[in-house]
């Protein structure tokens, strides 16, 4: 990541070290900064990947949500960061932010069950409506079935 | 070459600066749609009309779903509904070890499947620190503009098969596109012993070498398909009704592109001056100096001049790599004997190429285990594919068709 | 075979016309023959074309394979066509609409399963949006195998669809495929149509989810006697 995104990682989250794959960023704070981001010319939404990490005996169910950004033109790179959330909780939406958030967190939320607070049109994109559970969590079994067409 | 349209002379155009970023003042900061207007709202000035296209229809370039809400015959709300071909790729690849999942993306982007794997394969190397050898790395780049070629020469034949009769008897430059996709198919199957879905790559390098007497069938195909260019461009720039489909339809905001995450020769058209095998190269895009057709109307026929543009440097990049192939290994690691073979260390990647179609990223979580715990693709057409709200309001149902095919979106991409 | 052949019929007016003349009911064999050469040489195809497999079909259907010489032409409506090529992978939100158009075709109708997507489900097969080959759900006449099949394998399957026509209409068609000799293989999670472990409540279901799709659509199920609603 360049020096310029380190230098606002560092300044606003007050860490020391920041990992390359990118910091942990409160859930609130996630527009503000995203929105401080994209003024620095990170004008391009990549990505966001939601993972399910079930509960184990060290730590309960959790969700970590994942964002890409990039600044084109020469020289371009990447800002990279992460959100943390309990099994329960929420995360702000970045749709008003960005276009492409929009169908990225439409996706999330139908294949991870990540619920994006604010988003104005939050439905399942890839499956059916009346489809149950969220395949990509880790206790959804790969070969469910879906009567009466599997 | 013809004389190009007036309304795409070479004048420079006015420009305007937003974060650093130099883009065509004409089209940028233009009025955004509402894509989530409630219809009920909408006092249409014509009859009002709901209209469902596809998801079996013949321009939707597959599964494609479409409402469209119709004042007269504008357009005025648009809806695309996708899903239609999810496959659940990123649920099988986390059930999946490196070696075996190279096929599974292949599936992905049908029309460039080498560009998938490359992706696949880059991050599972970043993430294992594995650099490929020279040659291979050379060779990939030649496949990537091989593949590049084809894709665009498919993408040029639907593209006028969409706009129908207009083009001197319907289907002839699709016939036609298809007659030198063949001749590259052919070369790609003389390597690889598929026609599509070549599973070519491997983590570390790739998987077949150079058979006897290839660079020299390249370099011919190469003379020949840069020969039938011209005979596309005198088939659809000189078109008047080409023309007078393409200009001015569909203009896209570079800003509403960039935020949407559109790419490639979508974000070119639009002005800016991005692509990652110059700004981020990868495989031996750091030997060739790339060079980035940039047009600034924002239209169709925009889009239509970079992609031509594109087809051009393609074969001008194979040209250069292929008499120059450095000898050597094709691969870094050992072939494996097992589908275990390849150890993951625990990490975090995320990896990035240009696919014909844009950005094309794989975002990878290993937990150490064999398998990954996530593996996300970053898909470029379903970027596109999202631009559909926006770009059909104020299209006309024929328009429509013409900026669907512009964008060039790859449903097996889109849903999976 | 998972079509049940006793039930294909295919009555030509030309037929009962024949029958009420004195004498020229010996005609009805070369007429048969005529009307069989013109049906198995001018086969129109509804591509039913979701993914890969749909290039390989646009590929087999341009100059260097030319599929219109064998008078095989493709449209894109139901209505015209009498074979559909199954090209892609099927997934639970398309199948529906899978269903739903071949309810559409009108007889006689065949369905080519082009590719192993279409056939089993390919490496998808398992999963829980796949549905594990079309003939889950639509009687199927040929399978075309490949990862796409090339052009030319799309070639020698219609020629062996247009051999059975003619073997159909001669009457001398024998199923040779033997259900003890697929007992090797890999049993999808929904028997086929024609498996004889198949519940007859499970096409109804399929049929009747199909029709329910769309609600502001207006088509009316086919009678009970139709032959993939038992």
């Amino acid at each position: 990541m360049p020096d310029d995104v380190l230098a606002l990682f560092r300044t606003r989250l007050g860490l020391e070290e920041v990992p390359p794959e990118g910091p942990f960023v409160p859930p609130e704070t996630l527009p503000d900064i995203v929105a401080a981001l994209k003024e620095m010319g990170f004008l391009l939404f990549l990505y966001c990947a939601a993972t399910h990490w079930p509960a184990t005996e060290n730590r309960p169910e959790a969700f970590t949500v994942a964002y890409g950004l990039r600044r084109p033109g020469p020289g371009s790179s990447t800002a990279r960061l992460r959100v943390r959330i309990p099994a329960d909780g929420s995360i702000p939406t970045l749709s008003g932010l960005f276009a492409g958030a929009d169908w990225q967190e439409r996706e999330q939320y139908d294949l991870v069950g990540i619920h994006f607070e604010g988003h104005p049109d939050l439905r399942r994109l890839m499956l059916p409506e009346d489809w149950e559970g969220h395949p990509l969590r880790k206790d959804y079994a790969i070969d469910t079935h879906h009567f009466p067409w599997r | 070459m013809v004389d190009a349209h007036p309304s795409h002379e070479p004048v420079a155009p006015a420009l305007v600066e937003v974060s650093g970023l130099s883009l065509p003042a004409a089209i940028t900061h233009l009025p955004r749609p509402d894509p989530y207007l409630n219809v009920e709202d909408y006092e249409p000035e014509a009859d009002a009309m709901a209209l469902n296209m596809g998801p079996q229809h013949p321009s939707t370039h597959g599964v494609l779903r479409l409402k469209l809400f119709l004042d007269g015959e504008i357009c005025f709300k648009a809806v695309p509904y996708v899903g239609y071909l999810h496959r659940g790729v990123e649920k099988l690849l986390e059930n999946r070890t490196a070696i075996q999942s190279v096929p599974y993306v292949d599936k992905n982007d049908y029309v460039s499947p080498l560009t998938g794997e490359l992706a696949l394969v880059m991050a599972y190397e970043a993430l294992l620190d594995v650099e490929p050898p020279p040659r291979a790395q050379v060779l990939r780049t030649i496949l990537m503009e091989l593949q590049r070629i084809a894709s665009h020469h498919l993408w040029l034949g639907t593209f006028c098969l969409d706009m129908g009769g207009a083009l001197g008897g319907g289907s002839s430059v699709f016939l036609y596109n298809f007659r030198e996709r063949e001749l590259i198919l052919d070369l790609l199957e003389a390597l690889t012993g598929q026609r599509m879905h070549y599973n070519a790559l491997m983590v570390g390098g790739n998987r077949h070498d150079v058979p006897p007497g290839w660079e020299e069938k390249v370099l011919a195909t190469m003379d020949r398909v840069e020969d039938r260019l011209a005979e596309y461009e005198a088939m659809t720039v000189d078109n008047h009704i080409f023309r007078s489909r393409t200009v001015g339809v569909g203009v896209l905001d570079p800003l509403l592109a960039l935020e949407a995450g559109a790419g490639g020769a979508n974000l070119r058209a639009s002005g800016v001056d991005h692509d990652l095998r110059r700004d981020a190269p990868y495989a031996a895009y750091g030997q060739v100096d790339v060079r980035i057709p940039v047009e600034t109307a924002g239209d169709c026929y925009a889009r239509f001049l970079v992609r031509i543009a594109e087809m051009r440097e393609a074969i001008r990049i194979v040209r250069l790599l292929v008499s120059g192939i450095p000898e050597g290994p094709i691969g870094a690691l050992k072939p494996p004997r097992h589908v275990n073979a390849v150890k993951l260390p625990p990490g975090e990647v995320y990896v990035g190429i240009e696919s014909p179609r844009g950005e094309l990223g794989t975002y990878l979580i290993s937990d150490g285990s064999p398998i990954p715990v996530r593996v996300k693709i970053r898909p470029p057409s379903l970027h596109a594919v999202s631009l559909l709200p926006y770009l059909c309001v104020g299209a006309t149902v024929s328009d429509i068709v013409v900026i669907l095919g512009s964008l060039d979106p790859i449903l097996g991409e889109v849903d999976r | 075979m998972a079509v049940d052949e006793t039930s294909r019929t295919f009555v030509h007016p030309l037929y009962g016309w024949l029958e009420k003349i004195p004498g020229l009911s010996v005609g009805l064999t070369t007429a048969d023959a005529v009307l069989s050469w013109g049906l198995e040489h001018s086969l129109w195809v509804f591509p039913m074309a979701t993914s890969c497999c749909g290039i390989e079909f646009m590929a087999t259907m341009t100059s260097r394979f030319d599929m219109d010489q064998f008078g095989t032409f493709t449209r894109p409506t139901p209505r015209q066509c009498d074979v559909m090529v199954v090209a892609g992978t099927i997934t639970v939100k398309m199948a529906p609409r899978v269903k739903r158009l071949w309810d559409m075709m009108p007889e006689p109708r065949w369905c080519v399963a082009m590719g192993s997507c279409a056939i089993s489900g390919d490496f998808y097969r398992n999963l829980y949006a796949v549905v594990p080959g079309v003939d889950t759900f639509i009687p199927v006449d040929v399978y075309v195998p490949g990862c796409p099949p090339a052009p030319d394998h799309v070639h020698a399957g219609m020629h062996v669809l247009m051999e059975k026509i003619r073997q159909v209409r001669k009457g001398t068609f024998r199923p040779n495929a033997d259900p003890a000799a697929r007992e090797g293989l890999l049993r999808p999670s929904i028997p086929r149509i024609g498996d004889p472990d198949r519940d007859p409540a499970l096409s109804r279901a399929q049929a009747e989810a199909a029709f329910r799709m769309d609600p502001g659509c207006q088509v009316t199920p086919r009678s009970e006697d139709e032959r993939d609603v038992p």
